[in-house]
């Protein structure tokens, strides 16, 4: 009876662990794009078609992570990055092909977010930037998503 | 007290200016390119619709010529079920601008068709039923919206069981179909801004280098692409230069001998 208890209360405990554990060990890119999509909420109410495919990954603090992307002129872009980590501090910005700073001055960042705004002067291929700029994490998961219109 | 008031409203105000300024700084105005090369990701594949919203700002394009009702035969090679998957999806986008309800809920059949036919149908089913049930609502943004799930669905499914390279080539046959359309309007009626948004030399470099790892996909049709792709680079990678008319008729030939192959069997 002794170890029957013994086994149900350490069976018990692990349980409690895991369940405590759960956010930090299971957290996931899926969990920060959920946070990219929340930012790009309101944006989708002005007329911006969110793509369902999106980019992400795990960075550690000041760690930056380039991605290429083909942007149209005459479309207008928004660029959203979150992640799930709250005291994290990210920033996105975007270069063009020459690496000269192509967003618009109404890009912002706010704590786990951060989003930059282009209208493109020309067809091509732009650069945009995400960094981790600080985090309570060794890595801290990142997912960026993208609106036109 | 009111002149202290002011004072600190103007400290507040030049403090906020500062932090302002000093945030913007932080912003390198230039960076170098080359020194990026290690950490950049590959290329996102734009969605024709992405390209068609671009050029409807351009002036008033008629769709609906461009709505294609040859939806291409039934193949049993995957790596050709794929490139017509591509298509298909592209074909539905050109449907959604011509707002065209029967082409759209027969594209939306095709598509659950062809995912079948690679055994990815089950995660596809939901979407072609809401792109059906939105094209007869008419509620376009709607369609556009399922058709971009249906994409990202079928290439999910696909990479879940290591089929990436089928998955790029649905993004191929999506982007063929997707610049053989472009080239077709601007060719019709030429101008620059139309033929820039031809300017996409790393996606093309992007296409090329995932092509050159599927020696296993030995099928005639991948060859053509691979060939004509070659003709196309120097055609759009022109730098700062402009595209000449005579540069999108010829891309226009290359991919509508493209996606007619892709449609018909060898």
């Amino acid at each position: 009876m002794n170890s029957f208890v013994n086994v149900l209360l350490r069976g018990g405990f692990l349980l409690l662990s895991v369940i405590a554990l759960q956010p930090a060990v299971f957290a996931s890119v899926d969990d920060a794009q959920s946070f990219a999509l929340q930012a790009a909420e309101t944006y989708v109410k002005q007329g911006f078609q969110v793509r369902e495919d999106y980019w992400g990954g795990d960075l550690g603090s000041g760690e930056k992570k380039a991605v290429r992307q083909q942007l149209f002129k005459g479309n207008e872009y928004w660029f959203w990055l979150g992640t799930e980590v709250d005291r994290a501090k990210v920033s996105v910005h975007v270069y063009d092909s020459d690496g000269k700073l192509a967003e618009e001055p109404d890009g912002w960042e706010k704590g786990h977010f951060a989003a930059a705004h282009v209208v493109p002067k020309t067809t091509g291929s732009y650069f945009i930037i995400v960094s981790v700029e600080q985090s309570p994490e060794e890595r801290t998961h990142w997912a960026l998503v993208y609106g036109f219109r | 007290m009111t002149l202290f008031t002011k004072c600190i409203k103007v400290s507040v105000i030049a403090l906020s200016g500062l932090i302002l300024c000093a945030q913007g700084a932080q912003v390198p105005q230039h960076i170098d390119i080359k020194q990026l090369s290690k950490t950049v990701e590959d290329v996102v594949v734009p969605l024709p619709n992405e390209i068609f919203g671009a050029l409807n700002k351009l002036g008033a394009v008629n769709w609906k010529e461009h709505v294609r009702s040859d939806k291409g035969i039934n193949f049993t090679e995957r790596p050709r079920i794929a490139l017509l998957l591509g298509t298909v999806i592209a074909d539905g986008f050109v449907a959604v601008q011509a707002e065209d309800a029967p082409a759209v809920k027969e594209i939306g059949q095709r598509v659950l068709a062809l995912a079948r036919g690679i055994g990815v149908g089950s995660s596809i089913t939901p979407h072609a039923k809401a792109i059906i049930e939105a094209a007869d609502k008419r509620n376009w943004e709607g369609v556009r919206q399922e058709l971009d799930r249906t994409q990202n669905s079928v290439q999910q499914a696909m990479n879940e069981v290591h089929d990436e390279k089928l998955s790029q080539l649905v993004s191929l046959g999506g982007w063929l179909r997707g610049t053989e359309v472009l080239t077709s309007v601007v060719t019709k009626h030429f101008s620059t801004d139309g033929a820039e948004l031809l300017h996409q030399p790393d996606l093309l470099s992007y296409f090329q280098t995932r092509l050159q790892g599927m020696p296993e996909f030995n099928v005639p049709i991948i060859h053509e692409i691979q060939d004509a792709l070659v003709q196309v680079k120097p055609l759009i990678d022109v730098g700062n230069a402009r595209i000449p008319p005579e540069s999108v008729k010829k891309i226009n030939e290359i991919t509508t001998r493209l996606g007619n192959g892709i449609v018909t069997r060898d």
